[in-house]
């Protein structure tokens, strides 16, 4: 017995020993300067590419990133109040890369970059924390983009049809509608087995308030998690907030499940990290962007990825927004950005004022992997929906001379203005996708040919109030995915049955 | 081209490497003649300063501070063969200092390296982490 006692005894002292030696040497440095949020700090000999710096002041310790390695000094930017840090205060390493709290915990919750709460509703109980850079996941990884994310927005889902795992660029002026467009989007995930998260990067305090009170009204909330840098918070934490959100989205990733991520917006990222830059005194570029603002955004976006099965078999859906000015889509960061993604949403003014909302310009937009992620149902309608739009597109202009024209191409422009009646949706209304096949299904075999187009929302309206009623059809959409001969009948009979009910058919 | 208060005094060692007495005195009597025509003995500190760093460095030297809450007999030769040890230095010159609000134990500095084995530190850390 006494073997055991002295045993223990002396494992005990062996870990009271161990415990001892926990104090380890650290590395420390002196603030040489501290000016716009940036430190430049001497000494840190070993100090990595991103980890974090504690400041000691007076009033407590703050948090830094290392961003800039040079012979003698060290450049960081401090997360936090860096009025508080002085010429001469000390500084330590702490030998960790930045990372966030990510889990379950954050759902449904306002946090910022740092994965601190905002909305008042207590402490984030984390269990994870994950570093906010990280290699996009690999060739071997990755699967084909398969399948649908459905927008619930009628002109994206035909004619720009997004992908599980797809980045997808919406662009455009401001008070265009961005980002509404992707509100809408996190709106219509309901039941969609799709956890959103919304970074919302130099924005204003009061749209993004009003943006929460929108998702918690919608239930919105329930998936979503939001990530807020405001436009008060200094360009440090601006630009960790995408990658904070990222790292978020990759907990989700890693455990099999689908995730979207919004980036709104990532020119005023990009201006956020040119300060930076300039501040660190890096040469400037075009525009003063430093040399490596495109990686900035090409290592953010190649994180949305689908992995296969053997990796779990979850997705990242990007939806980056990048704000033009005047409809400058050949500036710096929007080409850059267009190149990057899988495609993009462009947002006209000239639509946006005709009433055509949401403003999407169907020429201009396209969607480079996601026509294959569309059910085969709403494949079947838009192909031809397609071709209807481009016809109309290129007969438009003819239309002020309505009475010269042949009877061919008069049938094409009355078919694409109703089309474009079709296209009009009102904000916050998503629509599901077996409704969208319904619509677009009466569009094309000339269903809707007899109503006059002033009335054809009406009759839309109407449409999707009768057949919410007789449920069969768009439960067969649903369910069937594709419009085989018997659920095709059913489209026809609902349609047939539906205006006999209405009373403005031109005869 | 500028050149940096660290490059004057890396070039200032090597031109006195193999210098001695008299020499040396030209050498160093020629290095502020140049400092003065281009017009840079404003950076005269900060070049003695990075001068004694490269000179530590080259030849083996190490400055290191040591602070206790009381006036240890010992432990400065311990210290010295750690830090010979641990740094490869061929000199450690060791500076002690008292500061009794420490309470026990002491702390090192060398380079840009700090070891805390104080306790008041280890006090410190411990209400951290209970207060966390």
């Amino acid at each position: 017995m006494s073997s055991t006692k002295d045993f223990i005894i002396e494992q005990l002292k062996q870990e009271i020993s161990d415990y001892k030696s926990e104090i380890t040497e650290k590395s420390v440095g002196k603030v040489l300067k501290i000016a716009d949020g940036i430190a430049l700090v001497s000494g840190l000999s070993e100090a990595m590419m991103s980890e974090i710096l504690k400041f000691k002041t007076d009033t407590g310790e703050i948090s830094g990133v290392v961003l800039n390695l040079e012979e003698n000094q060290v450049g960081a930017i401090i997360l936090g109040d860096y009025t508080a840090i002085k010429e001469g205060d000390e500084v330590s390493a702490t030998k960790r890369i930045l990372e966030v709290p990510v889990g379950e915990a954050l759902v449904g919750r306002v946090v910022n970059p740092l994965g601190e709460p905002l909305d008042g509703q207590g402490k984030i109980e984390a269990s994870k924390f994950y570093p906010i850079e990280k290699i996009a996941p690999g060739v071997i990884t990755r699967a084909p983009v398969k399948e649908p994310v459905q927008t619930g927005v009628k002109a994206v889902d035909a004619m720009i049809p997004i992908g599980r795992g797809q980045r997808e660029l919406i662009i455009g002026d401001r008070q265009l509608g961005k980002t509404a467009l992707a509100i809408d989007t996190i709106i219509n995930q309901k039941g969609q087995n799709m956890k959103c998260i919304y970074v919302a990067i130099g924005q204003k305090e009061s749209k993004v308030a009003g943006i929460v009170s929108k998702l918690t009204e919608a239930g919105a909330m329930d998936y979503t998690t939001i990530v807020l840098a405001g436009a008060s918070t200094p360009a440090s934490l601006l630009y960790i907030a995408p990658y904070a959100g990222c790292a978020m989205a990759e907990y989700f990733l890693d455990k099999g499940e689908d995730v979207l991520i919004i980036y709104d917006d990532l020119s005023k990222h990009a201006v956020s990290y040119r300060e930076i830059s300039l501040l660190l005194r890096r040469p400037p570029g075009r525009e003063a962007y430093p040399g490596d603002v495109f990686y900035l955004h090409s290592r953010l976006l190649e994180r949305a990825c689908k992995l296969n099965k053997d990796f779990g078999g979850g997705s990242i859906t990007a939806l980056p927004i990048i704000e033009t000015q005047a409809g400058d889509l050949s500036a710096y960061i929007p080409t850059n950005v267009i190149s990057i993604t899988d495609g993009q949403i462009f947002l006209e003014p000239e639509m946006f004022y005709k009433g055509n909302r949401p403003a999407i310009n169907a020429g201009l937009s396209v969607s480079r992997v996601g026509s294959s992620a569309q059910i085969k149902a709403m494949k079947k309608v838009a192909g031809k929906m397609r071709l209807e739009a481009a016809q109309y597109r290129e007969l438009a202009a003819f239309a002020q001379f309505g009475s010269d024209l042949d009877p061919d191409t008069k049938r094409k422009l009355e078919r694409g203005q109703r089309l474009y009646e079709i296209f009009k949706q009102d904000q916050y209304q998503p629509l599901s996708v077996s409704k969208q096949v319904v619509i677009y299904y009466a569009l094309i075999n000339g269903f809707l040919d007899d109503v006059p187009v002033e009335k054809v929302r009406e009759f839309e309206a109407g449409l999707y109030e009768y057949a919410d009623r007789n449920n069969v059809v768009l439960k067969a959409i649903e369910t069937k995915k594709e419009l085989d001969e018997g659920v095709e009948a059913g489209v026809k009979k609902l349609l047939g049955d539906y205006k006999e009910t209405v009373d403005y058919l031109i005869k | 081209m500028k050149v940096t208060p660290r490059q004057y005094a890396r070039s200032l060692y090597e031109s006195l490497s193999d210098k001695k007495g008299p020499e040396l005195k030209a050498v160093l009597g020629r290095f502020v003649r140049l400092i003065g025509e281009r017009r840079e003995l404003g950076k005269a500190v900060a070049i003695i300063e990075a001068f004694r760093e490269i000179w530590e460095s080259e030849e083996g030297e190490l400055a290191a501070e040591l602070v206790t809450a009381r006036k240890l007999t010992a432990a400065g030769r311990e210290v010295s063969a750690y830090l010979k040890d641990r740094t490869g230095a061929k000199e450690v010159d060791l500076r002690e200092n008292v500061n009794p609000e420490l309470i026990g134990g002491f702390i090192l500095r060398y380079r840009d390296k700090v070891l805390d084995a104080s306790l008041k530190n280890t006090l410190e850390n411990l209400q951290n982490k209970l207060g966390s």
